[in-house]
């Protein structure tokens, strides 16, 4: 076996690595041959009628651990596969099948063969069916033929399960405790087993593709969910890394530092799926609600009352805290084939977020806030709203005109709604510069460190060859975001942040320092930070983060957190 | 003599996975003989995962139930309950 380092790239689930052997995990069983001398129909069909109550006694004890694991609304997916175990139609087609002399594993097969290939040729929630009949199938094959599937439930410990593909029920069975990772050929950041690795806090890498498959059984293996790879016989450094990345216990309730400053620990919220693992997580609301994931994979724009019912959804899976809905965000990188955007010499600094939202999307604008404030007064928790990529003073004082005028039509239609929270999300280097103009005009400003880095230091987030540059712990975006948290509350503003650093358990310590009041992030590393903040003390973090500030190059920046 | 009833789908998904399962778990529950089908289309087995789920239905949608048998209004009932109940609202 060779023991050369060998780097896979796919799409990171979950932002945590993991480290350990290659358990390959194969669900398609063998057909057994058919016998010479025919089969005994009678005795085919009894161990049909077994296999359909195994399978029922095996989805109700994974359906339980899945919905304490996972969540109830995951662990309903286990219901349909009991309804399709049970399916007359499959039944009186296995049983046709025995009769022109198949035994029952082979007959199972054929009886599915039709249908699975029927949902195949649909499109979206109907090829999921195509899955679960899959599913279904091979678990009836394997109960058939006493399959020495690998058991997902009782991997040793430090396994790393590499598949072409994962069903919702393989994913439910590893457990976190003592799998390390997996990593799928497949699947993209919102299939199935990427949103429950990452309620689970599973390391994960998915959509490999076929490279993934040339990865010996047993090989040593570093699943990097952060970067997004699959690294073959890691380094020592490597693994190190990965093996000291510790998990806190949940909190469920608002923190406060050691010396009783309350932070507000939240979730950034890119899916729909995502808020119920946020919740238990224990996140305090949601700090950054994409609203994009509405207007993809779709033909035309979601309407008012789809949007409002989301909205609704969100706040009332956090009675107690509160949700801030960023409005739609497209250009740059991000695509909606039905929106046209133009093609532009440089997307990132081109029409994108709030300047499309004045432009040329003024209508999806209104419609958006329409909801926006109808939901304010319908749902459970504190809504806020916030706008992207606003650049100057003209821009916000017409998104809050906007805002007026719907909450005006509104009121004259008689409709219920009320004014949320507003507020401004800093990612330009002029936003950071008169954020106090902003905060004298809005309720709260949230920092997005992914692009305000790229702004601020002019380096692409998607290009390697500056990524050294792209980083926030530069002290020049250390600078622009302390300016940034002065001016918000001087102007009685509160100030989060919503980038990926507020989720980096390494520097929690200096965001308190910073002064920020909020921080969100992906779901996975809330227990962490929570963790991280409980242990904070304030004046020592303000310590800290002066340092940071004054220091002179990122290399001591970093050296500073690491002394602390 | 068959009863039928047409019910517009409330759930957000239509009629799949957990809706899906609970209205095929509820039709074999009943002794009347249920189908299920759009309101101008074919009808299909209301007691078949593959068959309900293969109709597509969408929420908003309009599903027209035939019931017939010895409880079949009380089929009919149980039916259009869950086809008019929010998911998240549906037992667990």
């Amino acid at each position: 076996m060779s023991t050369e380092r060998q780097v896979l790239s796919g799409t990171g689930a979950t932002p945590r690595a993991g480290v350990g052997t290659v358990v390959w995990y194969d669900p398609e069983t063998e057909l057994p041959d058919l016998p010479a001398d025919g089969v005994d129909e009678a005795a085919e069909r009894e161990r049909f009628e077994a296999a359909r109550e195994t399978a029922e006694a095996e989805l109700e004890r994974e359906r339980e651990r899945t919905a304490e694991r996972v969540g109830e609304a995951e662990a309903a997916v286990f219901d349909a596969h009991v309804q399709f175990v049970n399916d007359p139609t499959i039944a009186d087609a296995v049983e046709a099948a025995i009769d022109d002399g198949l035994p029952a594993p082979n007959a199972v097969h054929e009886a599915f063969a039709d249908h699975i290939e029927q949902f195949e040729g649909m499109d979206g929630r109907m090829a999921e069916r195509a899955d679960d009949l899959r599913d279904v199938r091979d678990r009836l094959v394997r109960i058939l033929t006493d399959g020495d599937r690998v058991d997902l439930a009782a991997l040793p410990e430090g396994a790393v399960v590499l598949a072409e593909r994962l069903t919702p029920s393989d994913t439910a069975q590893l457990n976190p405790e003592r799998v390390a990772g997996f990593a799928t050929a497949t699947g993209g950041r919102t299939s199935h087993a990427a949103i429950f690795a990452r309620s689970l806090a599973l390391p994960a890498v998915v959509g490999v593709g076929d490279a993934l498959l040339d990865v010996p059984d047993d090989a040593d293996v570093l699943v990097d969910g952060d970067a997004g790879e699959l690294v073959v016989n890691p380094t020592d450094e490597e693994r190190e890394a990965a093996r000291t990345e510790e998990t806190a216990e949940v909190r469920p309730d608002p923190i406060s530092t050691a010396d009783g400053k309350a932070i507000e620990v939240a979730a950034n919220v890119g899916q729909h799926a995502e808020v119920e693992p946020a919740v238990e997580r224990g996140a305090d609301g949601i700090g950054l609600y994409r609203t994009e994931f509405l207007f993809l994979d779709r033909e035309s724009p979601p309407d008012e009352d789809e949007q409002f019912e989301t909205i609704v959804e969100a706040l009332d899976a956090f009675p107690e805290g509160r949700v801030v809905v960023r409005t739609l965000d497209v250009g740059g990188d991000k695509g909606v084939p039905y929106l046209d955007l133009p093609e532009e010499e440089n997307p990132f600094l081109g029409e994108r977020g709030i300047r499309r939202s004045l432009g040329p999307d003024a209508d999806l604008f209104e419609t958006q806030l329409r909801a926006l404030l109808r939901a304010a007064a319908a749902g459970d928790g504190d809504l806020a709203v916030m706008f992207p990529l606003v650049a100057t003073v003209e821009e916000l004082a017409a998104a809050l005109e906007r805002v007026d005028e719907v909450a005006a039509d509104l009121e004259a239609e008689g409709v219920d709604y009320a004014r949320p929270e507003l507020g401004v999300m800093i990612e330009t280097p002029s936003a950071a510069f008169v954020a106090d103009e902003f905060a004298e005009r809005v309720d709260f400003l949230s920092i997005g460190t992914n692009d305000l880095a790229q702004y601020v230091m002019a380096a692409a987030r998607e290009n390697d060859r500056v990524a050294d540059l792209h980083d926030p712990l530069h002290p020049g975006v250390l600078r622009a975001i302390h300016h940034t948290v002065q001016a918000g509350h001087e102007g009685d503003a509160w100030v989060g942040m919503c980038g990926e650093m507020a989720g980096d358990p390494e520097v929690t310590e200096l965001l308190v320092g910073l002064g920020l009041d909020e921080l969100s992030m992906s779901a996975v590393t809330i227990p962490d930070v929570k963790a991280n903040v409980e242990t904070t003390d304030t004046d020592a973090a303000a310590d800290l983060a002066a340092d940071a500030r004054a220091a002179d190059t990122r290399t001591k920046v970093l050296d500073r957190i690491h002394r602390s | 003599m068959s009863t039928e009833r047409t019910v517009t789908v409330v759930p957000e998904d239509g009629l799949h996975a957990r809706p899906a399962a609970a209205f095929v778990e509820a039709a074999n529950e009943h002794d009347a003989d249920v189908e299920v089908g759009t309101p101008d289309g074919d009808l299909v087995a209301a007691g078949s995962m593959i068959a309900v789920t293969s109709l597509g239905v969408a929420e908003g949608d309009d599903v027209r139930l035939v019931a017939d048998g010895d409880d079949a209004d009380a089929a009919l009932d149980a039916l259009a309950a869950i086809l008019t109940t929010p998911e998240d609202e549906l037992d667990a």
